[in-house]
């Protein structure tokens, strides 16, 4: 009976020890949520957005595209927002919604988009 | 002496008014808070913080929150709104949720506007309730309505910050996956436009509009610009 409860109390403090690591989301979820409304779900610029924009969303299907830019590029881009490496200030900053680990999955993700 | 007797009378007399100003304005929260209940506005809407902390949490999200209510809207709207709602946000409440996604592009499919269907008294005595519900952070004052530079703001809003990128500053054009602003000046209160723009993610911490760094002085000229819109 003691070690039953011993052993409830552990996974407990672990649960309470993970709570804070699973806040981080997936790249998916975030790149759904936070992306798809300009560079759209197949991620080649089809957005709902995309319309309203002066300067098209970069197609992330597009391997020439994307081998054009190194991963610290995409990093800034989506942290600082395309202004901070001097492109269309409608690529919003991302910094205030995505922790740096969470930007650097989504760094992934995007060459999974690409497969490149 | 009979002055010093009519003048306490007159004050009793009207203390004894405010008293009853006061409760009838809490009757009208009551009968409110009630309707609310009855109406089952919490059934797609959040009456009570805190917001959603996940994505998960977000796609289930039926309507926008309205616990901060009285701080966000402008009473006048809110009544109206509430008799004959119209539609806010072109691609729903969680765009995610309503487009079709296309080989090429995404559209967006079906929306439906608010359900409530009041009455002018109710619509009354529920907007006295919800002008009650209010974010205890937001300071008022800050906003005040003068001149400003509306070519300035107008170049923040397009060029330099991208706003148009997702809302409608015209019926016509800008983009479609949060509310619509053209008319949001018959419809926010000017001080929760600043207090929002400096950080939406206090509100609705995976909302899908990104703060940007801005000092208060372009906060203040895009409140006014979008305060404006009507
Ligand atoms: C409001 C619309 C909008 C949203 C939302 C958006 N983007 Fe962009 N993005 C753009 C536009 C427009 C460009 C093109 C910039 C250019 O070419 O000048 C772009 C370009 C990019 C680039 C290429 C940057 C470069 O240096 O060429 C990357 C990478 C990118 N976006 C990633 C993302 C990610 C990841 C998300 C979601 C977290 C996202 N974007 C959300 C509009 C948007
Ligand atoms: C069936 C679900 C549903 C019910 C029930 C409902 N609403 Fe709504 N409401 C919505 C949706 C969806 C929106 C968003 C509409 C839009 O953006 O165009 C909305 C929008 C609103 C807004 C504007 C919010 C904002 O931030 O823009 C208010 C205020 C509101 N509803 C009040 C009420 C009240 C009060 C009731 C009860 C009398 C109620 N609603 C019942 C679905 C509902
Ligand atoms: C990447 C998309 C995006 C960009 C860019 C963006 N917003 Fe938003 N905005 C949103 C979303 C999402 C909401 C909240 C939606 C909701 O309440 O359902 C919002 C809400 C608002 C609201 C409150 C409107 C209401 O009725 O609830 C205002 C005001 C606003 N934004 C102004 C701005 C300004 C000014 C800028 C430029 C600095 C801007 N937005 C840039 C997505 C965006």
């Amino acid at each position: 009976m003691k070690k039953v409860s011993l052993i409830g109390l552990s996974v407990m403090f672990l649960g309470l020890m993970i709570t804070p690591l699973a806040l981080a989301e997936k790249a998916e979820d975030n790149y759904k949520l936070y992306c798809f409304q300009c560079h759209g779900s197949k991620g080649n610029g089809g957005g709902i957005n995309a319309a309203a924009l002066s300067t098209a969303p970069r197609d992330h299907t597009s391997a020439t595209e994307m081998k054009k830019l190194t991963d610290d590029n995409i990093f800034t881009a989506i942290k600082e927002g395309g202004a901070a490496v001097s492109k269309s200030t409608f690529m919003p900053p991302f910094k205030s919604i995505l922790t740096d680990d969470e930007i650097k999955e989504m760094v992934k993700h995007l060459h999974k988009l690409c497969n490149c | 002496m009979k002055s010093l007797k009519i003048l306490i009378s007159l004050i009793v007399f009207a203390l004894f008014l405010s008293a009853g100003v006061v409760n009838s304005v809490s009757a009208d929260e009551k009968e409110g808070k009630a309707l609310v209940e009855s109406k089952k506005c919490g059934s797609c809407h959040k009456m009570q913080g805190p917001p959603d902390k996940t994505i998960a949490d977000v796609l289930k999200r039926k309507a926008p929150d309205l616990f901060y209510a009285g701080s966000k809207f402008k009473k006048e709207w809110l009544e109206g709104f509430l008799q004959k709602p119209t539609m806010l946000r072109p691609a729903g409440t969680v765009y995610l949720n309503n487009i079709k996604m296309g080989e090429k592009k995404d559209e967006i499919g079906d929306v439906k506007p608010c359900a409530s269907a009041l009455s002018q008294k109710e619509a009354h005595e529920v907007t006295e309730y919800l002008m009650t519900l209010k974010e205890p952070t937001m300071k008022a004052g800050v906003i005040v309505d003068d001149k400003f530079s509306k070519a300035k703001a107008k170049v923040l809003f397009g060029q330099k910050e991208g706003c148009s990128g997702c809302h409608r500053d015209k019926a016509d054009s800008g983009g479609t996956s949060c509310p619509t602003l053209y008319n949001a000046g018959e419809r926010l209160n000017p001080d929760w436009i600043f207090d929002f723009l400096k950080n939406p993610q206090k509100y609705d911490p995976k909302i899908w509009m990104p703060r940007r760094e801005l000092s208060d002085e372009d906060f203040i000229l895009l409140a006014k610009l979008i305060a404006s819109m009507k």
